[in-house]
């Protein structure tokens, strides 16, 4: 009962998709493999027929906006549990309309993930705020002169980090160092989606041109319009 | 323990060794020839660390303990995670402690049965070994050189190794403390679990405890950037945190844009493939996914979608219905259009076979939803 043409659609998938990972995979080899990839591409199917992107009935906006949340939480999903992945579900549920879907997808695991963050999102930044604005006080009294090239050296990697900060899911609450883990594993996600997506994507098109090629074969016609 | 050859750590040796370990440790042969220019890794690390593999666990750490000619104030000059000598020490006790962990060797033994609940209760798409430094801010100061203690056990050892490393093996000249080289091997060798780390100064570096805890945080930092560097393609000729910085968030949010529009490419394709039957392939066929695609020459078979469409009835109901709602439906205007005279001739074969399995088998979450769209639609 299953058609090859689905063997061959994943099979594609999976194949195009390995070759173009293993630039990461020698430089952080912990990260992007095999049941990673996997994994991340069952999620992806999964949300997508959970989400009923295929049917008709959405305009295109709405089916590119559901595709990239299926995308995003099966990157969280197959990454299993780090900073950013529970930054990425905490903000994706922050708004109404994807909480059914992530509801759907993450069953049970999603009111724990919920939870998680919690805690540790809002009090950690307001603690180094704290900290920070007192020993910028301590700082000022101690000392009036300050080397130049220093502070400017400073603000601008200062800025640089806050500009992280809101690019990585769940950045706020990190500090300097975690930040830099979180981002390193972030971008290795990231690619491993992009290559993933694009590997759908041609193969998507590789066989619908394969069918369009098929059309002409008039027996299949005839037992369509029979039935 | 075999010795190994020269050609690299655990290419095909992993018969003590799980694949993790072996990973794990061309990993770090790989992060170390990256972070250490002059420390060559093809050569001497996978010599001298291959070498040194052969020997227990104490031989191996005392041989690397009496310091090397010059190496000392070549340390000293540079100021980053240089340490050539002291890096490979610490790759060659952790060596030990696996060759220890794999073979079951007594003097080590501790530390390797320590270590080895924490390497098999890793996922196994994390490799690096369980170590990890106390964090900075931490007091270890007076710990530091009155016991004879060593790195924990971490809790998150990802990318932990790294400054492990830094951390705890700064070559020490200057014999301010009372730990000498002998007391020094003795710390390596023994003790497992214990929650400080060792920091030794550098020559000519102020001990002061807060100037050391800066550093150790400096320098994990710092591993981190290089680790950043030479993942994002074309930072690693820049120097100077804020453009790396720079460069790290133009690749981000490059990344991120091409997923934006990767998504819209996909939505764009989408109505003709119907992503509900493969779920199924994919939990029945997840093994055999070697197939390459130049066989999907193959997949055009006639005679299995002719069997396909004996099965299904409701597949070709559907058929009719959805040509006209493409038409319908103003969607991205130049790829739809090609998409919709494809449909126009009104043979998705595509859409035909995964109907079949829609049909065939119905996870529960989808048939309502699909059913009603059927509804809707007819």
């Amino acid at each position: 009962m299953l058609s090859r043409t689905h063997f061959i659609y994943i099979s594609a998938c999976v194949a195009a998709f390995s070759p173009s990972c293993l630039l990461s995979f020698s430089v952080a080899a912990m990260q992007v493999t095999e049941a990673f990839k996997h994994a991340f591409l069952k999620q992806m199917l999964l949300g997508f027929q959970a989400s009923a992107v295929s049917t008709n009935s959405m305009g295109f906006q709405e089916r590119k906006n559901a595709i990239k949340l299926s995308a995003d939480v099966a990157m969280a999903v197959a990454r299993g549990s780090r900073k950013w992945t529970r930054g990425l579900i905490a903000g994706l549920s922050e708004e109404q309309q994807n909480r059914s879907f992530l509801q759907l997808i993450l069953g049970e695991q999603y009111e724990r993930r919920l939870m998680k963050p919690c805690y540790s999102s809002w009090k950690i930044p307001r603690c180094r705020k704290i900290v920070r604005r007192s020993l910028r006080v301590c700082c000022r009294r101690q000392k009036k002169k300050k080397n130049q090239s220093g502070v400017l050296a400073r603000t601008l990697v200062e800025k640089r980090t806050q500009q992280l900060k809101r690019l990585v899911p769940g950045g706020e609450s990190m500090d300097g160092f975690s930040l830099l883990d979180e981002t390193l594993d972030y971008v290795l996600s990231l690619r491993a989606q992009v290559d993933l997506m694009q590997s759908l994507l041609t193969t998507v098109e590789s066989s619908k041109l394969r069918s369009h090629s098929k059309r002409t074969l008039p027996e299949r016609k005839a037992s369509y319009v029979g039935k | 323990m075999e010795p190994r050859g020269s050609s690299g750590v655990g290419s095909g040796n992993s018969g003590t060794y799980t694949p993790e370990i072996a990973e794990s440790l061309r990993f770090e042969e790989e992060i170390q020839s990256l972070i250490d220019p002059s420390f060559d890794a093809s050569s001497a690390a996978g010599g001298s660390f291959t070498a040194l593999l052969g020997l227990p666990a104490n031989q191996a750490v005392e041989l690397l303990h009496h310091p090397g000619p010059g190496e000392p104030p070549a340390s000293a000059a540079t100021d980053t995670l240089r340490l050539p000598f002291g890096c490979s020490s610490t790759f060659v006790e952790r060596a030990a402690r696996f060759s220890v962990f794999a073979t079951d060797d007594s003097p080590a033994s501790s530390s390797g049965g320590g270590l080895s609940p924490g390497l098999k209760a890793e996922p196994p798409d994390s490799d690096s070994p369980p170590t990890l430094p106390a964090p900075a801010g931490k007091p270890r100061r007076p710990s530091k050189r009155k016991e004879c203690e060593k790195s924990k056990v971490s809790r998150r050892p990802r990318w932990g190794f790294l400054s492990r490393k830094a951390v705890a093996k700064k070559s020490k000249s200057a014999e301010e403390n009372t730990s000498a080289a002998k007391p020094a091997a003795e710390e390596n060798t023994s003790g497992d679990k214990l929650p400080y780390v060792h920091v030794r100064a550098r020559r000519g570096q102020a001990t002061d405890s807060h100037s050391l805890a800066e550093r150790a945080r400096r320098e994990k930092i710092n591993a981190r950037m290089k680790l950043l560097q030479e993942l994002v393609p074309g930072c690693s000729k820049i120097t100077g945190t804020a453009l790396v910085l720079d460069e790290i968030i133009n690749h981000v949010q490059s990344l991120q844009r091409q997923v934006e529009f990767l998504s819209m490419k996909l939505a764009a394709v989408n109505p003709r493939i119907d992503f509900s039957g493969l779920d199924h392939i994919l939990s029945a066929e997840c093994g055999p996914l070697a197939v390459a695609s130049g066989c999907g020459g193959g997949a055009s078979d006639p005679a299995m979608w002719a069997s396909d469409t004996a099965a299904s009835t409701g597949g070709i109901r559907r058929m009719p219905a959805p040509p006209q709602i493409w038409h319908l439906d103003v969607v991205h205007p130049q790829q739809s259009s090609t998409v919709w005279e494809n449909n126009g001739v009104a043979h998705p074969h595509f859409l035909l076979s995964p109907a079949t399995s829609l049909v065939g088998y119905d996870p529960a979450s989808s048939v309502p939803l699909n059913s009603n769209r059927l509804k809707t639609e007819l």
